[in-house]
């Protein structure tokens, strides 16, 4: 029993090395703000492509549709070996964004960033989709008779509809996104995963991984709940009755 | 046929046909709507009346046949972009004004920016501006004091009534009110057909689809008889509701005035 304390549990080995772990959980914080907010601007951009409407932009359409079917597909961790192993070596490219080092972070940051963000975009374009179909078509046509156009449609009365009816599972892709990120670790960041496994083969100790779970228990369970409470509300709205259009 | 004055009709179909799939719902219509006119469209339900009321400002563009808005031809025939794009829309939409079943109020807006939305985005009117005709109107349909009470904590007819503000917003010629009040509580019918009545008073170009036969007997100029995708017959309302000639126009009457 004291073996798997030891093993896991060791309080003195967690804060001999807490400081190393929370740098390396802060590293993975930043990366999922920003992967996270670069994403969720990703996919919005992928939803509305895929919703323009007429015959002129069915190959937008077409393409967006297989974008997201192939960057669905993809294990995220390929998607960082590929990006990071490959953009340094394309010389064509100018240096700075070959080996981008933005805001003092290092290229792998911003390669972790872009496979981040690509793969996740994708995810997030099809819960704005679902969201965006969720709008009563009654909408579109409230918002096209007074003359607005289908960009000026959208982006008044479509998009702001479905945004707050797809909040909830955004988050949820969210809290998936962060946990993703220690994928960045194969890259040899930093983040809290590295940080945990280097001090395992150090020291045959895993505590420090431990330590690195229970930080994003902290993070990710408050986030859950609030889903959790998100959708609870969602669905009051909808079944507690005070006529809305969109329940008819 | 009457020789049209001050610019001929206000709008006018020709042969109108749409069809959704195999199911053909209008079968070639033709109707003129004069300036200052206010027509009511009856008929049993399936009759394609709605369908034809949604021709005119071409949220349902028709396959075949001419729409005219102030003399203007806004489909230039079958397969046109004009449901999509184009000049046609533009005009169409700036004259003239819906209201739905349905009420469609964008319920993410309070009353007042409901009716504040377009003019602003649409039609570029500084935001005061905007605001003060909004006010002005939603005061008129009587909801002064909901100016900033988002749809949800608003009644059916109290929706309705915002929704008419929004589409006379635009400054519309004309107005075209689909069954605004199929989805309201018998209590509430009245308050908006009071706004109805009142709009008819003041002149506007109308064109109602309703099932309220005492109100088209009240208030419409002409009333137009459609079953299966066409015109029965159409006339003032003497003459369609208490001596119509056609027997499917007296069997539909016999059933909508018998409860």
């Amino acid at each position: 029993m004291q073996e798997l304390i030891d093993q896991y549990f060791d309080v003195g080995f967690m804060a001999d090395h807490f400081d190393e772990v929370l740098e390396g959980f802060w590293f993975t914080i930043q990366l999922s703000v920003v992967a996270g907010v670069l994403a969720l601007i990703w996919g919005l951009v992928l939803a509305q492509l895929r919703q323009l409407p007429g015959r002129g932009f069915a190959p937008v359409r077409f393409l967006t549709v297989a974008y997201i079917d192939v960057f669905r597909g993809v294990p995220l961790l390929i998607m960082i070996l590929l990006i990071s192993g490959s953009i340094p070596a394309l010389d064509f490219l100018p240096e700075w964004l070959r080996l981008p080092q933005w805001f003092g972070k290092p290229d792998n940051f911003w390669f972790g960033v872009l496979a981040i963000t690509v793969t996740y975009g994708a995810y997030m374009a099809e819960v704005y989709r679902s969201g965006i179909e969720a709008v009563p078509q009654g909408q579109m046509e409230a918002a096209r008779s007074l003359g607005m156009n289908h960009r000026q449609a959208m982006r008044n009365v479509i998009v702001p509809q479905a945004v707050r009816k797809v909040f909830a599972p955004l988050l949820n892709d969210f809290i998936a996104l962060m946990k993703d990120t220690t994928l960045v670790s194969a890259i040899a960041l930093s983040e809290v995963a590295l940080v945990g496994r280097d001090l395992q083969s150090q020291f045959l100790n895993s505590s420090g991984l431990v330590l690195g779970a229970i930080m994003f228990l902290v993070v990710t369970l408050p986030l859950a709940r609030l889903v959790d409470k998100l959708i609870a509300r969602e669905q009051g709205r909808f079944t507690r009755g005070a006529p809305r259009v969109e329940a008819l | 046929m009457e020789i049209s004055t001050g610019g001929g009709p206000m709008v006018r179909l020709e042969g109108i046909h749409k069809r959704f799939g195999k199911l053909e719902v209008l079968k070639g219509v033709d109707l003129e709507i004069k300036r200052g006119e206010v027509v009511c469209v009856l008929g049993p339900s399936g009759s394609g009346k709605s369908t034809l009321l949604r021709c005119v400002n071409l949220l349902e563009p028709p396959e075949q046949g001419e729409i005219f808005v102030e003399g203007q031809d806004i489909c230039k025939g079958p397969g046109s972009a004009a449901g999509e794009a184009g000049w046609e829309l533009d005009f169409v939409r700036q004259r003239v004004g819906i209201v739905f079943q349905q009420f469609n109020l964008f319920p993410h807006k309070t009353a007042l920016q409901n009716v504040t939305l377009a003019q602003e985005k649409v039609l570029g009117r500084p935001a005061a501006e905007a605001e003060a005709k909004g006010t002005a109107l939603l005061q008129r349909v009587g909801l002064g004091e909901k100016l900033n009470e988002y749809p949800e904590r608003l009644s059916g007819g109290q929706q309705q009534r915002v929704a008419i503000a929004r589409a006379l917003a635009m400054d519309p010629q004309v107005m075209l009110f689909d069954e605004v009040t199929s989805a309201l509580d018998p209590e509430l019918v009245k308050e908006v057909l009071d706004v109805l009545r009142e709009l008819a008073a003041e002149g506007m170009t109308m064109m109602v689809v309703t099932h309220e036969i005492g109100f088209a007997r009240d208030v419409a100029s002409r009333i137009v008889f459609m079953d299966d995708g066409a015109i029965v017959e159409q006339g003032p309302p003497a003459q369609v509701l208490d001596a119509p000639r056609e027997e499917r126009t007296r069997k539909f009457l016999g059933l909508v005035l018998e409860h």
